[in-house]
């Protein structure tokens, strides 16, 4: 061993801790960049012979440190935890704001609502049949009734419109996730050829993940891990990208919200339907798939009752004419609920022909009730009961997707906790960090001085005797 | 949750959240401050959403059973006044008998009653015919606006029930029976006596006639007044429901207002000490410690 090779070794001692101070920079600038992943020096002696030989003698040849990888320190375990929570988390918050936008349209419980309204219209009929023949309490009935049926009308047309809103909503989610799918492949195929040629793909893999996270909050996609540090990425199953290859996802099915029964929207992968449950897709998908027509089916059921139990109750009376009372609702839904009646002399009001009588305009007025709508029926659930229970089962809907979205807030802040606890940058340890590296530079330095005035004694002071 | 490792932008983050989520709780307390609603939407209280929906409906039901109650309450005291008026129409024309039968009375004096007879004859007619916003009070369902003809007092009425809802068990009849007050035979009779007056004198089935009709009125006047106190009754018991039922909304929808603002107090001092001890926190590192 000579004296060279430990000027040798400080300086390899002053490169590793170069080399760490700027991991350590890199750390401390990044701090709050989306993604980083912190990174780790990992250091190693240089050059230790194992075992003494003949030629080498028992000393070992020391030649110092050498800085063997760096390390991206990111629980691949924990990561996958947090992008599942982040799907399913988005998957709530998505359909429950567009139930809560649904909630808004029912304007219940006020007095603009549709129970206002129905109320009225009940109330013009008592009015009808003290003065039954007074055309202004006929003119109020009809008026009232078509505030109902309009109130209805505009009722249908905006849960179709909120069913478009979010059919468009679900539509730029899928281009979105194919955007970032194919984004991931590109960085999937860079991060190949770094890890193939041996360089260090740290970063690109922080940003490969933040894409996976992306694509979890939005379609609910997870992640496998592939050769050479790529991942492939599927959807309920489906794989949408393998290595450097991504597949298009794309929205088929009903394009308006009275199809839907029929051609329920699905998300197709080359015509396979994929089953997506989480992710915001998720949360659009059971909108539009289900929530939303379902609200339109009771909708239409409220429309049916008010139509069915005043027509019968309608069609047993006669009006001032003398003529039998004929439908005082048409339509089929509640969008198609409409007023036969145009003049008061065609409103039935008297239960018998040629007298002046209120008792069947009464009636309609006791529909009003509950146990009357019923009766009229025929047992069958009278329209402010079902309306009532559409509000209330909404309500309850989202009362219970509120509660599900702050649980799953609570699961994903955890869950960000944990990775950011083995991920994140904490700024006292790289300050720490920095210290270390900081006197290991200064310690290597005086190695070097100290080996070159050791040199020093030996060149310039060694062999002076008698000179 | 034991975390191992903690740093700054975990921090940051925690505090954040804890902060967005006080200003949440701020942001409901307000609005419902300032609406003064506790439910403005389903979801805030589904059930309470159901019961306040069936609570206001109820109460527009018994709003309208109380315009009924007030129209049939008028209309009833239309009838009750006119049939206090038949009574004495009635009265007087017995009083115009008894005087007939007095001997003494010249043929002069006997056209003059007569004439009074049918005099009261023909408003006996018109309080017959009395209405009540365009409908005979005496008709029942009859088609047009006479209970009896005005020339020949001929009964037109059907006698047929004129009902109207009070509450939501009960309804009530508004009208009286043409045939109970006599609008059927007092004309008839009323002619026959004017004719005998002036003819061969009142006999004595024409005072059991008018004494029959009298009593009939009596008796209608009863039940008009028995009925009269049961529509006040109904109005009291609605009104009364009405004012219960405005309370139970209230109730059910409505902020307790002392509540609220301890909560939003409350809620506040929260809030601010979350910034405080963000403040405290957030600001320093080792770095303000290294020179």
């Amino acid at each position: 061993m000579s004296g060279f090779s430990s000027l040798n070794t400080g300086i390899r001692g002053l490169s590793a801790a170069q080399r760490a101070m700027s991991v350590a920079g890199q750390n401390v600038v990044n701090a709050n960049t989306e993604g980083y992943s912190r990174q780790r020096v990992e250091l190693a002696t240089a050059g230790t012979t194992s075992s003494a030989t003949f030629f080498t003698g028992g000393q070992p040849v020391l030649s110092g440190v050498s800085v063997e990888s760096i390390t991206r320190i990111r629980d691949s375990f924990l990561e996958s935890l947090r992008a599942a929570a982040g799907g399913r988390q988005s998957a709530l918050t998505v359909e429950a704001s567009s139930l809560k936008a649904a909630q808004q349209l029912l304007s219940e419980p006020t007095s603009t609502g549709l129970q206002s309204t129905l109320d009225a219209f009940y109330s013009s009929w008592h009015d009808l049949s003290l003065t039954p023949t007074d055309d202004a309490a006929g003119a109020v009935v009809l008026q009232r009734a078509a505030a109902v049926t309009d109130r209805l009308h505009s009722l249908a047309a905006n849960l179709s419109d909120e069913w478009m809103t979010t059919r468009t909503a679900l539509d730029n989610i899928i281009s979105e996730a194919n955007q970032a799918a194919s984004d991931l492949a590109e960085l999937n195929a860079q991060i190949q050829s770094n890890v193939v040629g041996g360089r260090t793909a740290n970063d690109l893999i922080d940003r490969r993940d933040v894409l996976v996270r992306e694509l979890a909050s939005l379609v609910g996609a997870t992640a496998q891990p592939g050769e050479d540090g790529q991942v492939s990425v599927s959807v309920g199953g489906v794989t949408i990208v393998s290595e450097s290859q991504a597949h298009e996802l794309t929205l088929s099915g009903a394009p308006d919200i009275d199809s839907v029964s029929t051609n329920p929207p699905t998300v197709l992968w080359n015509s396979t339907a994929v089953p997506v449950d989480s992710g915001e897709a998720a949360g659009y998908l059971a909108a539009i798939g289900t929530d939303l027509p379902d609200m339109k089916t009771e909708l239409d059921g409220v429309a049916t009752a008010l139509r069915d139990a005043v027509n019968n109750v309608h069609q047993t009376g006669y009006t001032r004419t003398g003529a039998t009372g004929t439908d005082f609702f048409t339509g089929t839904d509640a969008s198609s609920l409409e007023v036969v009646p145009t003049a008061p002399d065609e409103l039935a009001v008297a239960s018998a022909s040629g007298i002046v009588d209120g008792s069947i305009a009464s009636a309609i007025g006791d529909l009003a009730s509950d146990e009357a709508s019923s009766a009229a029926l025929s047992g069958g659930t009278g329209a402010s009961e079902l309306w009532r229970q559409l509000t209330t089962a909404l309500g309850v809907r989202v009362q219970s997707l509120e509660s599900a979205v702050a649980v799953q807030d609570s699961v994903v802040a955890a869950a960000d906790d944990a990775v950011q606890s083995s991920a994140g940058v904490n700024l006292d340890e790289e300050m720490t960090n920095m210290l270390l590296y900081q006197r290991a530079y200064q310690a290597s330095a005086r190695v070097i001085t100290t080996v070159d005035q050791m040199l020093d004694t030996l060149i310039n002071r060694t062999g002076l005797v008698g000179r | 949750m034991p975390v191992g490792r903690i740093t700054q932008r975990s921090l940051s983050d925690t505090t954040l959240r804890g902060l967005q989520a006080n200003l949440t709780s701020l942001q409901k307390l307000q609005n419902e401050l300032s609406s003064g609603h506790r439910i403005s939407k389903p979801s805030d209280d589904p059930s309470g959403t159901a019961s306040a929906m069936m609570l206001s409906s109820q109460k527009a039901a018994n709003a309208q059973y109380l315009r009924n109650i007030g129209f049939a309450n008028s209309r009833l005291q239309t009838t009750d006044t006119t049939l206090q008026a038949l009574s004495s129409q009635l009265q007087s024309a017995r009083d115009l008998l008894v005087q007939s039968r007095n001997a003494s009375l010249n043929t002069e004096s006997m056209t003059a009653l007569s004439q009074s007879v049918a005099q009261i004859r023909n408003e006996v007619i018109n309080l017959y015919n009395t209405r009540y916003l365009d409908r005979p009070v005496f008709g029942g369902t009859v088609a047009g606006s006479y209970a009896v003809d005005p020339s020949t007092g001929t009964y037109l009425g059907d006698d047929q029930p004129v009902m109207t809802r009070i509450s939501s068990d009960s309804t009530i009849r508004m009208d009286v029976k043409g045939t109970d007050v006599g609008a059927n035979t007092v004309p008839g009779v009323l002619d026959q006596l004017a004719t005998n007056i002036s003819g061969t004198g009142a006999t004595d089935a024409d005072l059991t006639a008018l004494d029959t009709a009298l009593s009939q009125v009596a008796q209608a006047l009863g039940d008009i007044g028995a009925r009269e106190s049961r529509v006040s009754d109904a109005d009291t018991v609605v009104s009364s429901h009405q004012v219960d039922l405005t309370e139970r909304i209230s109730e059910n929808v409505d902020i307790d207002l002392p509540e609220t603002i301890m909560n939003l107090q409350t809620q506040q001092v929260a809030y601010q000490s979350a910034l405080g001890a963000a403040s405290r926190i957030l600001q320093r590192s080792l770095v303000d410690f290294l020179s």
